[in-house]
């Protein structure tokens, strides 16, 4: 194979992968302390994207300034979610051994409601934001560069180290590592559990907020567009392995660049197989993932 | 349902022989009695129609029960299941002239061999980990034979679909111009589903799954083996959904793979099983017969005027019956049913 | 309004005198059904369709309804059938039962639509066929189903056509040709025809890729495309995976000297031209439904009512699936006043001697609407469209084309580009 092509078709999986991986952060953090499958990850990116377009159609603000009210918008929707919706259910089967299947159930339901609730309000138009800032690509040797995905990629592997920073060196952080190692041992020490949860949940989301904004000036934006990157981020966090933030990027890398070089070879359709099969692989055989746990 | 309750109040002479078994049988009974009378008394074909939907959704949902419910996993790739007995039986009446009766039975047997393929790896795989594999397999699938025109010399037809060829009314070929016939059919094979379902709680396997659902450790030290049981219940409901597939083709007389192998197929049978109560004989029956009946009104009065408010009202039904209803709709109407027969007991 | 059908009028008029005094006792409106997918991905088409649908019934109610049934009034009723073929059939069902349609249209998707009108047939209540383009739907020997647009095969052989024309105005054309389409039942079934016809007609094809729907990312399918250096690139997308992969072709300045020939769905989306930079569909070739610049010969005082409302309603202008949905309706008026009935039999039987030569039926840009044996409507044609200084103006049938419109070709390339 031309090496020029393998080498643009590397750092283009790169790009996307990053991006994947950045996406699938709060799905990683959210099941690593609440052990909750949230179904409804791909449908909060999609209130991130359409947000940061109706900033910019109605207050003219470009996508890249967004970000200032999507996440903190994104941050008391999830912490809204946790509080009202998934709470009394995971206080109601603390006493049953078994993980809280019916989170993933209720979170089916968040998604099916938030998307057709976009549909109604938003209508099924595609729509796309666009920023104002020029940004030729930059060139890396032959190969060009785009700058929207590479912000994406950057802002990805910065949000990463930003939370493993966050949760180690804080106060807060800690508490919800401790949370997450062991639920009723930080209750008993006086950490008031629901909170942490509540504030997971809403991290986890303020991370799709960011993307959101992010990602508007370059994905169509419509009200499901969450299916697109619903499935794929559950396969990349598997793969870098559930619960762990630099795991959740890893996997996103992988990925992005399976897909890239696969495709060189054989059809997107036969890629998309592929990378379902890679999936069930490696939960089978190594379900921890590539890298450890939280 | 609360009609015929309100019924049996009036007789409360019955409710203090029995208790509260007699008063379930006489429910059953009576819920039998009317589900047979029923296309005679209503021949409206839409209702029919309607009712027909109803009990293939119900049936579907048993099937899925079956090991699902008494497992305790949950499983959103069923529809694979169902997308291989619909294929099945499609093609060995279209291309072999095979009666659709015997190519239901094989589509059900190929999909119960799937199963065993698909559950040995993942079984041992927990919560949600066992959900999204499922998905993952029936993912592959569905995107596999949309994009497989022939496998093996069998036209597949990708992601087109294919379509029962017409003979008109003909037993042999189950095809019917009347909708009663196929009334009848889906009946008979939810009974089969629920005494199926109903021998399993009072059999070793069913005996076996639930000390796995309960604790699989606990289950492996006295000698039950998970993977087994599991595997045995797994092709069972297979088997099962991959007949049903089987009618649903039958029926609609086309299959695609972007429905009858999608994931929202699956997902529609999980929940009908999980809000009516699964790991119980009548849950997913109850299920069915609630939610889709919503859906269907909701969609033809709502789904020309506010394009999703059907799939908002879906979605809060199911949010509310996870957080309120966590042993489905079959647990409030069972202690219904027991204070019922104990008032009963004490007048 | 301008009925042609005189000779029919005759008909009419007996069939009025006819009924007499029966004439108060006629129904006082006629309902029509319409299977659209109204939720779900295809949502955007089916809203169009149905608002296209909906301005056309009010325009004929204000203007005294069906005339030969007394001034009856057309009222529509909808299904939504999601894209699933399941619940497109319940619901063709339902309209047929309880709606007590006298006819049913839609349904958009060919999966939908293929079985929901073989109910329709079993019922007897005439179907007519609106957007679903698979060959089959006309070919099961059905009386009852009908089609007004294009089938599959015309749709392929209209973008081969063009090419092979212009090949001949200019001297230059393209040797090989790629194709980039989505994996579901359309992009596949169009990839087929394409597949076929260019072999047939000396093309190359060096590239033939499918892609799931719903993509965020066409990086690797670009580069693909890039190696294999086709002359011209034919693709077949819905809405967002358009959009994704035009805007990806300018930013990677991936040019194709014989431009890019799509082949309706996102491009014939206004949604898709309010979401993308001019620059980056400049110079597509599209083929669609409908001649996207204005009528030739009359326009009627209805169009502009119709383009405005449909402004005012979704935001844009007017579509390919409003202007079906909007025609439909005049055809089906056009059956009802000459069966003077809204029974199902007498409207198949009007449907089946329909012969529209003027008219706001022929919104969509047909000559003639005319149904063979099969309930194909063998007048029906697309035009293709090239986008020339932000316009798409028709290129193709030659002559459709406005006298100032000369097709590009080839096309310039990006860096070529002012």
């Amino acid at each position: 194979m031309d090496p020029l092509i393998l080498g643009f078709a590397v750092v283009n999986g790169l790009l996307i992968g990053g991006i994947y991986g950045g996406v699938a952060l709060g799905l990683s953090l959210i099941f690593g302390v609440l052990r909750v499958v949230n179904f409804a990850h791909g449908s909060l990116l999609m209130v991130g994207l359409y947000t940061a377009y109706w900033l910019q159609a109605l207050a003219g603000i470009d996508p890249y300034a967004s970000v200032i009210f999507t996440v903190p918008l994104l941050f008391c929707m999830g912490y809204f979610i946790q509080r009202v919706i998934i709470a009394p259910l995971i206080w109601r089967e603390s006493a049953l051994v078994v993980e809280p299947l019916s989170a993933l159930l209720l979170t089916a339901g968040v998604y099916l409601v938030i998307d057709n609730l976009a549909l109604m309000a938003f209508g099924p138009d595609v729509r796309s934001a666009s920023t104002s800032l020029d940004m030729p690509p930059i060139m890396l040797g032959p190969i060009p560069v785009n700058m929207q995905r590479f912000i994406g990629f950057s802002a990805a592997i910065l949000a990463a180290i930003g939370l493993v920073v966050w949760l180690r060196q804080t106060r807060m952080g800690r508490a919800i590592r401790a949370t997450a190692q062991n639920r009723d041992a930080a209750a008993l020490s006086g950490i008031d559990v629901p909170m942490i949860y509540a504030v997971t949940f809403g991290v986890g989301t303020a991370l799709l907020g960011l993307f959101g904004s992010l990602l508007a000036t370059f994905i169509p934006i419509t009200p499901n567009v969450g299916l697109s990157f619903g499935i794929r981020s559950f396969i990349v966090v598997v793969l870098g392995g559930i619960g762990s933030i630099p795991g959740s990027i890893l996997g996103g890398l992988v990925i992005g660049v399976f897909e890239a070089i696969a495709s060189q070879f054989v059809p997107a359709t036969s890629a998309a197989i592929l990378s379902l099969g890679l999936f069930i692989l490696i939960l089978l055989v190594r379900p921890g993932g590539l890298m450890g746990k939280l | 349902m609360a009609l015929r309750i309100s019924k049996n109040m009036g007789a409360p002479q019955l409710a203090t022989k029995s208790g509260y078994g007699r008063m379930a049988t006489l429910l059953v009974v009576a819920a039998g009695v009317v589900a047979l009378a029923l296309p005679i008394a209503m021949p409206d074909p839409y209702f029919v129609h309607s009712c027909i939907v109803v009990l293939l959704f119900a049936y579907m949902a048993t099937s899925w029960n079956f090991v699902c419910g008494y497992v305790g996993q949950l499983s959103i790739g069923h529809a694979m299941f169902a997308g291989v007995g619909g294929y099945a039986t499609v093609l060995i009446f279209s291309r072999l002239g095979i009666s659709p009766w015997l190519g239901m039975l094989v589509g059900g047997v190929l999909a119960a061999m799937l199963s065993v393929v698909v559950g040995y790896p993942t079984f041992r795989l927990k919560g949600p980990y066992f959900a999204l594999t499922t998905i993952a397999f029936a993912e592959m699938i569905r995107i596999w034979v949309e994009n497989t025109d022939t496998f093996l010399g069998i036209p597949l037809n990708g992601a087109a679909g294919i379509t029962v060829p017409l003979v008109g009314e003909s037993w042999v070929a189950f095809q019917f111009n009347g909708k009663t016939p196929y009334y009848y059919v889906i009946l008979v094979m939810l009974v089969l589903a629920l005494l199926a379902t109903w021998r399993l709680e009072r059999s070793k396997l069913g005996f076996y799954l639930k000390a796995i659902r309960g604790d699989r450790d606990a289950a492996e030290a006295l000698g039950i083996s998970p993977a087994r049981y599991q595997l045995v219940a797994l092709a069972i409901s297979a088997f099962m959904t991959g007949v049903g597939g089987g009618f649903y083709a039958q029926f609609f007389r086309y299959v695609n793979a972007d429905r009858l192998i999608g994931v929202e197929f699956s997902i529609d049978l999980a929940l009908m099983s999980i809000i009516g109560g699964q790991g119980t004989v009548f849950g997913p029956l109850l299920g069915a017969v609630l939610l889709t009946p919503i859906a269907e009104i909701t969609r033809g009065h709502l789904g020309g005027v506010l394009p999703g408010l059907h799939i908002v009202i879906y979605g809060i039904i199911l949010i509310l019956a996870v957080l309120y209803l966590p042993k489905g709709l079959i647990d409030p109407l069972r202690s219904i049913l027991s204070r019922l027969s104990k008032n009963g007991r004490s007048a | 309004m301008t009925h042609s059908i005189s000779r029919r009028g005759v008909l009419g008029i007996a069939a009025t005198m006819a009924l007499g005094s029966k004439a108060f006792a006629q129904p006082a409106e006629v309902v029509i059904g319409w299977i659209l997918p109204l939720t779900g991905v295809s949502a955007s088409v089916g809203q169009q369709t149905r608002v296209g649908a909906q301005i056309a019934t009010d325009q004929i109610n204000a203007a005294g309804g069906i005339k030969s049934l007394g001034g009856a009034r057309i009222r529509l009723v909808f299904g939504d059938s999601q894209s699933k073929p399941d619940i497109g059939v319940s619901e063709t069902e339902r309209l047929i039962q309880r709606e007590n349609v006298a006819a049913v249209a839609g349904a958009f998707n060919s999966a939908v639509t293929f079985p929901a009108s073989e109910v329709a047939q079993r019922y007897k209540t005439p179907w007519l066929t609106m957007g679903a383009v698979k060959d089959e739907i006309t070919e099961r020997g059905f009386e009852y189903v009908f089609r007004l647009n294009n089938k599959a095969i015309y749709d392929a052989r209209e973008q081969i056509d063009a090419m092979d024309f212009f090949k001949k105005e200019t001297g230059k054309g393209p040797k090989t040709l790629a194709m980039f389409y989505e994996g579901s039942d359309w992009g596949r079934s169009h990839a087929a025809n394409v597949r076929k016809l260019a072999k047939e007609r000396g093309y190359d094809v060096v590239l033939d890729e499918a892609a799931p729907p719903n993509q965020v990312d066409f990086s690797s399918q670009l580069l693909k495309i890039r190696a294999a250096k086709p002359d011209a690139l034919i693709v077949a997308f819905y809405t967002p995976d358009q959009l994704l992969l035009s805007r990806q072709m300018m930013e990677q300045r991936l040019d194709l000297p014989y431009g890019v020939h799509s082949v309706g769905g996102g491009t014939e989306d206004p949604a898709f031209y309010k979401a993308i930079s001019p620059r980056a569909v400049a110079y597509y070739f599209v083929q669609e439904d409908r001649q996207v610049d204005a009528l030739q010969g009359v326009r009627y005082p209805e169009y502009d009512d119709l383009e405005k409302k449909f402004r005012e309603l979704l935001g844009y202008n007017m579509s390919a699936y409003g202007a079906q949905g909007f025609a439909t309706m005049y055809v089906l008026k056009d059956a009802l006043e000459r069966a003077a009935s809204s029974d199902r039999d007498k409207l198949r039987d009007a449907l089946a001697k329909t012969d529209i030569t003027s008219g706001p039926a022929l919104y969509v840009g047909y000559q003639r609407i005319k149904f063979d044996e099969h309930g194909q409507n063998t007048f029906a044609h697309g035009a293709i469209s090239q986008n020339l200084d932000g316009q798409r103006r028709t290129v193709w049938p030659a002559e459709s084309r406005a006298k100032d419109i000369k097709p590009i070709w080839p096309v310039p390339a990006f860096g070529a580009r002012s």
